[in-house]
């Protein structure tokens, strides 16, 4: 009998995070009696099958000692290959994968991708919805088509012309899921230098007024067994004065999101409440949401403004299911049934019926 | 009785086996070496070896005349030493990797071949005593006949990392050097890693296997900057690892008698070093070494962009590109005639390395006002020159143990000097080896050179005790001598205090006397 499969990992920024959220969605199966196969994508993008009973440390230096190769193979009879004896293959059987791979080629459609065409079932976004996810550029572009409320956002490079609206800026990777590479400039020319020099501004930046005034209020959604939403949110700030929630603040010395500081749920008016809810919805459509993602949003006591999505946020925001309580492993046995149930890819040949085909004449014609 | 003879024999044998095959992984396996140091053992580890190896070699002939009575105190005498050489070691302990196991099984069947063509010619004893005198040279033997397996199966290794390199073609820095390779590769990550991803070797792997290795496993797709260390024993080695890695920028950071024992003269390492020019269009050269200056001038001859670099004042006649001062604490970084940064750290950091670094990040394509930025925060590897306070004495501990070249000592030296200006101060070390012809100078230069500066000097081990402590009397010191690394800590815990400092300057595996 085929068991679930935990990926985590990844040749991202966020690797280590996603070690951590891996390695507790492996023991939260275990617990519910689903042994899951670990399967760790190493920083330089390998994959390998290794003991589900490590400890983060185990990872710091690379691959841990014991990890077994394993390769994803598409196309028929694809998916994770392992080395047997007598240099034969042997197939990872898996039942779906858990993708727990945050930021990069994990959250970006790259993986979802690869999966479709191996034929392996997998947790989360599809290749769609993970790549607007993660392109911060292109999300606020259809929140704001849609007529949802949020900052006006603008493309960064070195010699971008200044955007429509005024500084202080908050600059960002443009592809990118955590706070990494983020910060605040106070001028146009300064935001340029930063994507000149900076090295995580490289593959693409966007810049949005920067809302001194405005606190972070956060919501999970869950497509499956049905839409529900989780208590709403409020991140604290640990480092004193700082003027954006840093990486320290969400993931260094705990375990990872779950154990930040934070108010939940959040002290806010009921029809604000009722707001965040009203949007979120609106955005799962607009992201066609699938398993559980994330939704953060700017607040400064009148305006509520979408910030950003997080197709597979860290500890996959086990911690905001608090009302009513959501276990852990009853939500991973709700995004593994969603990924066995409802298909990721669909691919459709409808229309090429070959009309065109008959009528086409000889190719060298249509190049003459 | 013959066959108890023949038996205690070949026991001794198997376990003087297992100290030489340790010895040879030690030694990257490089034939010559279990050979090299059964000497050294044997013969220059104190009288009681000296005593046990005579006892050996008289035992072995009765066993060769077919007496086993006296041949049975040979085989004891073979089996109990080197006094000091232990079987499966404590800082570098005999591992059982796929490639002992080849070398191992290679030598086992060269023993059984002397033991076996003995016993057909009716002399079984007289072999099994001559095969077990012969175990260095037989692993050496081992060794030779193993390398070309070994490198047909590193060349799969090296044949993935050529082609992961190939796919994502970042631009390399390649660095060589006598010394100062690991940490002009630490400085110059940390100077490019604000602009660009960057992936650089870890720890000092620097050989083909440790370089393939390297890029199997820690390089990210995408990465932009590559930086290499590459090491080398003899000529063509780095020319091999250029022909797959590519280098843009290519770095000799210095040359100096390190590895002389292998490649005979500094003009040999020159020429093998200069090899990680031939395929890049930018160098990096540290011209205070009149030999690299050359090679710079050469490379300007041939239309390469060259950088220059200096920590001043050195060679009058030629002008460097990035020159970094020496001045008391701070260090004052030059460029193009412009001071761009102050360092201002008392860690004894090689004005030399953060000049090639610098160079090398501009040669990358790193902004100045960025790599300027970043300079303050250069890091300190692990075991070269840090300091850090000894909880039990109070006394400051210099922690040089990863060094193994006369320049680097002398600086550490004085590195010791700025930590205890008033205090006592004390250098513990067994000394520098694969020096060559030039060891036993250079080992008691620099005991000459810590004593005149009022420190006094524990020799551990006892490979390089006789220059050492030949260099403490000469200058009118006297030596502590100890036996191993550990009482030399235990020496320094009962002699030291607050306001004292402590340079541990090299370490040796214990696969040395």
């Amino acid at each position: 009998m085929p068991q679930p499969a935990v990926a985590f990992g990844g040749p991202s920024p966020e690797h280590d995070v996603s070690v951590l959220t891996g390695l507790q969605a492996v023991r939260a199966l275990a617990a519910i009696g689903r042994p899951a196969t670990a399967l760790y994508w190493s920083r330089s993008a390998d994959w390998f099958e290794v003991d589900p009973d490590l400890e983060a440390g185990d990872f710091v230096e690379g691959p841990p000692k014991g990890a077994s190769s394993v390769r994803l193979v598409t196309g028929p009879g694809g998916g994770f290959v392992g080395s047997g004896r007598l240099g034969r293959e042997r197939p990872v059987e898996i039942e779906a994968v858990v993708n727990c791979c945050h930021g990069g080629p994990g959250e970006d459609g790259t993986l979802q991708a690869a999966l479709d065409l191996a034929g392996v079932a997998y947790t989360g976004p599809n290749v769609a919805g993970a790549a607007i996810g993660l392109d911060k550029l292109a999300f606020a572009g259809a929140v704001a088509a849609a007529g949802l409320p949020t900052l006006p956002r603008a493309a960064l490079s070195a010699d971008a012309s200044p955007p429509g609206f005024a500084g202080p800026y908050i600059v960002k990777p443009r592809f990118g899921g955590s706070s990494i590479g983020i910060e605040v400039v106070q001028d146009w020319p300064t935001a340029q230098a930063l994507a000149r020099t900076s090295v995580h501004l490289r593959r693409g930046a966007m810049a949005e007024p920067y809302r001194a005034d405005a606190d972070d209020l956060n919501v999970a959604i869950r497509s499956h067994p049905s839409l529900e939403l989780s208590a709403i949110e409020r991140p604290l700030r640990t480092t004193g004065g700082a003027p954006i929630l840093g990486y320290a603040d969400k993931y260094v010395g705990g375990e990872g999101m779950a154990s930040a500081p934070r108010q939940l749920p959040a002290d806010i008016p009921d029809d604000v409440a009722a707001e965040v809810r009203r949007i979120a919805s609106a955005v799962a459509d607009l992201a066609s949401l699938r398993g559980v993602a994330r939704l953060d949003f700017l607040y400064d006591g009148t305006e509520l403004l979408v910030n950003e999505l997080n197709t597979i946020p860290g500890s996959l925001a086990r911690y905001l299911w608090v009302d009513p309580p959501l276990p852990f492993g009853r939500l991973l046995t709700d995004l593994l049934d969603e990924a066995t149930s409802r298909p990721s890819a669909h691919y459709s040949s409808a229309g090429a019926d070959g009309s065109a085909l008959r009528s086409a004449g000889s190719i060298a014609s249509k190049l003459g | 009785m013959n066959a108890a003879a023949t038996a205690a024999w070949l026991v001794a044998g198997g376990l003087a086996g297992l100290r030489w095959l340790r010895v040879a992984q030690a030694e990257h396996y490089l034939p010559g070496a279990a050979t090299r140091f059964s000497y050294r053992w044997w013969w220059g580890s104190g009288p009681e070896n000296r005593l046990f190896v005579i006892a050996a070699k008289i035992g072995a002939v009765p066993a060769y005349l077919d007496y086993p009575v006296g041949a049975l105190t040979g085989a004891a005498a073979l089996a109990a030493g080197p006094i000091g050489l232990g079987l499966k070691g404590r800082t570098s302990r005999l591992a059982w990797t796929r490639r002992m196991r080849t070398l191992a099984a290679v030598w086992v069947a060269l023993e059984a071949a002397v033991v076996g063509v003995g016993a057909v010619a009716g002399w079984t004893l007289g072999a099994a005593a001559l095969a077990a005198l012969l175990a260095p040279v037989l692993v050496d033997v081992a060794c030779w006949m193993t390398a070309p397996l070994e490198r047909r199966l590193a060349g799969k290794w090296v044949t993935q990392a050529a082609d992961k390199l190939a796919r994502a073609h970042p631009t390399v820095v390649a660095i060589t050097g006598s010394y100062g390779k690991t940490t002009t590769k630490a400085y110059v990550a940390h100077l490019v890693a604000p602009s660009r991803s960057v992936v650089a070797t870890p720890r000092s792997f620097n050989n083909r296997a440790g370089l393939a290795r390297s890029v199997n496993e820690h390089f990210a797709p995408g990465t932009e900057v590559f930086v290499a260390e590459m090491g080398t024993y003899g000529p063509g080695e780095i020319a091999e690892m250029c022909a797959w890695v590519a280098p843009a920028v290519a770095v000799i950071t210095a040359i100096g008698p390190v590895h002389l024992e292998r490649m005979g003269s500094e003009d040999r390492i020159v020429t093998a070093k200069a090899e990680i020019l031939e395929t890049a269009g930018t160098v990096v050269l540290n011209v205070d070494d009149p030999r690299l200056a050359a090679l710079a001038d050469t490379a300007a001859a041939q239309g390469k962009k060259v950088y220059r670099c200096s920590a001043g004042g050195v060679v009058a006649d030629v002008v460097a590109d990035v020159v970094v001062l020496d001045e008391g604490a701070q260090r004052v970084v030059v460029v193009a005639g412009e001071r761009v940064a102050v360092i201002d750290r008392d860690d004894a950091m090689a004005p030399t390395n953060i000049a090639c670094a610098v160079a090398a990040a501009l040669g990358v394509g790193i902004d100045l006002d960025v790599i300027a930025r970043a300079l303050p925060t250069l890091p300190t590897p692990d075991h070269r020159l840090a300091a850090r306070p000894h909880q039990a004495t109070g006394a400051t501990l210099l922690d040089d143990t990863f060094n193994s070249n006369p320049a680097g000592a002398a600086r550490a030296l004085s590195a010791l000097a700025q930590a205890a200006p008033e205090g006592r101060k004390v250098v513990v070390t067994p000394g520098m080896v694969e020096l060559g012809h030039r060891q036993h100078e250079e080992n008691a230069a620099f005991a000459m050179a810590a004593v005149r500066m009022g420190a006094e000097v524990v020799v551990v081990g006892r490979t390089n005790r006789r220059a050492l402590v030949d260099g403490v009397t000469r200058a009118g010191g006297r030596a502590v001598l100890v036996d191993d690394r550990d009482a030399g800590v235990r020496w320094v815990g009962q002699h030291v205090g607050p306001g004292d400092a402590v340079l541990f300057e090299n370490d040796l595996p214990d696969t040395y006397p």
